[in-house]
């Protein structure tokens, strides 16, 4: 059974093999065992802080195998992203240029720096192993996710957002990049992630343009970027849009790529999920997601199950494997 | 030739002369009524003042060439006292943007144009056109300088700040490769077409349609980024006149083609700090060098060409180039040599 949990320091050589897969524009997860072991800390501190109002928390989750004990996949939460800088990224504004006189009315785009989503809580860290990609275990390693938010609300922000890796040439090379970072910055995309990650993001403060930049002005092939999902990114991209989350207004400052955007409350999968006791049940049923609510023992599955007024009918089987008992509290989402 | 003021009846032969004028020269456009607006605008002004001296956004001039043999209107020239006091003047001013980051050692400077009204209230030399025919003698030097006679006589009408705008590039067809390369993304609309409505006076309208944000040059074309303050081929003449009177580029372009403004403070322009006062002397002949010599009449001014040397008694004339001034031997005359170079 494919279960998600909170990271521990035992899995760390399985987040770091999956680290290593995952694509380079997935910069939140770096091949790099410093990093990836002060997140896990990072994470476990989270879970044990007496929290009143959030704030540079950040949760980190395994997708495990519990037959096995392998490692399938990874993700993770900012509670309020740029909690310590701001979070920067272009909102993509529509300007009129109208004028009744002439007979013109034309809508124009523009590409405004800003740091509109500071504060939002932050889906982050998402990789799937290629077998689980558009599986129930993808959903589950994203919307897991969410089951978590929705049970413990005051640990995050009225808004969440995800950004989503945008497309490259063959080459790793960046197009929106090329038209736009590498004017201001004076250096190559790979350069302007390492700075990212080991000098903060002062430097972008410092030298992206104060101005807005007129869409119609960058290049085609840029213009063709905005907004679009490279292939790192099509699962999350598909499970969050499900979700309702919004595509447009925001792109990402670097690659062009989308940064989806909801209401907290207007999620699907926390706006359906309830609370529901376990009973004893058997096999079958519709598809749910299912997450217990203890803090120090969260974990998320799918189960195949009755729904009753009485509760959720679960086999022993599947108690056993998620550590819980007839009688147990769980948050309940339709998958 | 003579360059005097303009006259009531002198509409007909403009619009003759409005038809054979390229793009680029929108103060001059083949429209009858915008036509016969500017040469009401200045018979008023020219009739203003009598008493009290006008406010200089009152003046508005426009002068005549004609050949004093036959009165065929060649060509034609105007000066605004105050621009933008009505609707906005917009331009672009080429400026710069530097930003540096001493954490990555990363130090970028950015040509930014940025739309502004900077020019508002100077006094605007425009509408110059000579007919192809006459473009010889020094008639182009006539006719454009004669203004600055006219200037040093009633400065006052005058704002101090002087400006001229150059036509900018655009190829045979009317094509401008900045125009294609900025304004055209902002409305479906031709360049031709644009300097149009600005000639008829809609340029405000058209002004509120472009880029309201700073522009960072490296977005547009190469071929745009050259053309900026560069002048068309045709008015590079007019670009060494101007700078060999004390205009100067000081980085204030023309919002849809992007040939340079021009800028000059009145006193210092050399044809009017250098102009004086003379009596005006009879002469069976003249010689020296090439002068422009004018009447002190706001209502009927009149410039001509005169080849002459200053005496202590006066500036002798000959009676041919007195009846073209209008004036008699013995007249206030005002007298600048053509050119700098003497």
């Amino acid at each position: 059974m494919l279960v998600l949990r909170p990271a521990r320091h035992s899995d760390m050589p399985g987040i770091e093999r999956l680290a290593a897969e995952s694509p380079v524009g997935v910069t939140s997860l770096p091949a790099n065992s410093d990093t990836l072991y002060k997140k896990v800390q990072a994470s476990l501190d989270s879970l044990t802080a007496d929290v009143s109002f959030y704030g540079e928390e950040s949760y980190f989750f395994v997708l495990e195998e519990t037959e096995t004990g392998e490692l399938a996949g990874l993700s993770g939460i900012v509670a309020s992203a740029g909690y310590n800088e701001p979070f920067y990224s272009y909102r993509n504004e529509t300007l009129i240029h109208a004028s009744p006189v002439l007979g013109i009315h034309s809508k124009i785009h523009a590409l405004s720096l800003c740091h509109d989503l500071t504060g939002k809580t932050l889906l982050t860290s998402y990789y799937v192993e290629p077998s689980l990609r558009f599986s129930r275990g993808s959903d589950l390693l994203s919307r897991g996710r969410l089951l978590f938010i929705a049970q413990w609300p005051e640990r995050f922000a009225d808004g969440v957002v995800s950004e989503m890796v945008g497309v490259a040439r063959d080459d790793g090379s960046s197009p929106f990049w090329d038209a736009i970072g590498q004017i201001f910055f004076g250096i190559e995309y790979h350069e302007a992630e390492y700075y990212c990650g080991v000098k903060g993001r002062k430097f972008i403060a410092e030298l992206m343009p104060q101005h807005p930049l007129y869409v119609p002005l960058l290049g085609d092939e840029a213009q063709a970027a905005m907004g679009q999902v490279g292939p790192a990114s099509t699962v999350p991209y598909d499970v969050l849009t499900r979700e309702g989350f919004e595509t447009e207004n925001y792109i990402d400052i670097f690659d062009g790529g989308p940064t989806l955007h909801a209401a907290t409350r207007g999620i699907r999968t926390i706006a359906q999920s309830r609370l529901v006791k376990i009973v004893d049940g058997t096999e079958g049923g519709p598809a749910w997601i299912m997450a217990s609510t203890e803090l120090d023992d969260y974990r998320a599955t799918v189960v195949d199950a009755e729904v009753t007024d009485r509760g959720i009918g679960l086999t022993a089987a599947v108690r056993d494997a998620m550590g819980l008992a007839i009688g147990d509290v769980v948050r309940i989402a339709p998958l | 030739m003579l360059v005097r003021s303009i006259r009531q009846n002198d509409l007909a032969a403009l619009l003759h002369l409005a038809s054979n004028v390229g793009v680029g020269v929108t103060t001059l456009p083949v429209n009858e009524e915008r036509l016969g607006k500017r040469i009401a605008a200045s018979l008023a002004s020219q009739a203003a003042g009598a008493d009290a001296l006008p406010d200089t956004a009152e003046s508005s001039f426009l002068f005549a060439m004609e050949d004093p043999g036959t009165g065929q209107v060649a060509g034609i020239c105007g000066i605004e006292g105050s621009v933008g006091l009505g609707e906005p003047w917009y331009n672009y001013r080429v400026g710069v943007s530097v930003r540096t980051s001493t954490e990555i050692n990363v130090y970028r400077r950015h040509e930014t144009l940025f739309l502004c009204n900077d020019l508002t209230g100077a006094a605007e030399l425009c509408s110059l056109f000579l007919h192809p025919d006459w473009r010889r003698d020094n008639n182009g030097s006539l006719l454009s300088k004669s203004r600055l006679l006219f200037m040093a006589e009633f400065p006052k009408r005058f704002n101090p700040r002087v400006i001229a705008e150059l036509r900018g590039v655009s190829d045979a067809d009317g094509r401008s490769p900045f125009w294609e390369s900025l304004g055209r993304h902002f409305f479906k609309m031709d360049f031709s077409q644009a300097d149009y409505l600005t000639g008829i006076g809609q340029k405000s309208f058209i002004a509120e349609l472009m880029p309201q944000h700073p522009v960072y040059t490296t977005f547009l074309s190469e071929e745009a980024r050259a053309v900026i303050g560069e002048v068309h081929e045709g008015t590079r003449p007019a670009r060494v006149m101007l700078e060999g009177e004390g205009f100067r580029y000081n980085g204030y372009v023309d919002i849809f083609d992007a040939g340079p403004t021009l800028q000059a403070h009145l006193p210092e322009i050399r044809a009017i700090r250098k102009s004086a006062v003379f009596t005006a002397k009879s002469a069976d002949t003249t010689k020296g060098q090439s002068w422009l010599v004018s009447n002190r009449s706001l209502t009927d001014f009149r410039v001509c060409l005169a080849q002459t040397e200053p005496t202590p008694n006066g500036l002798p004339l000959t009676a041919e180039v007195l009846s073209r001034l209008d004036v008699e031997a013995g007249a206030s005359v005002r007298a600048v040599p053509l050119s700098a170079r003497s």
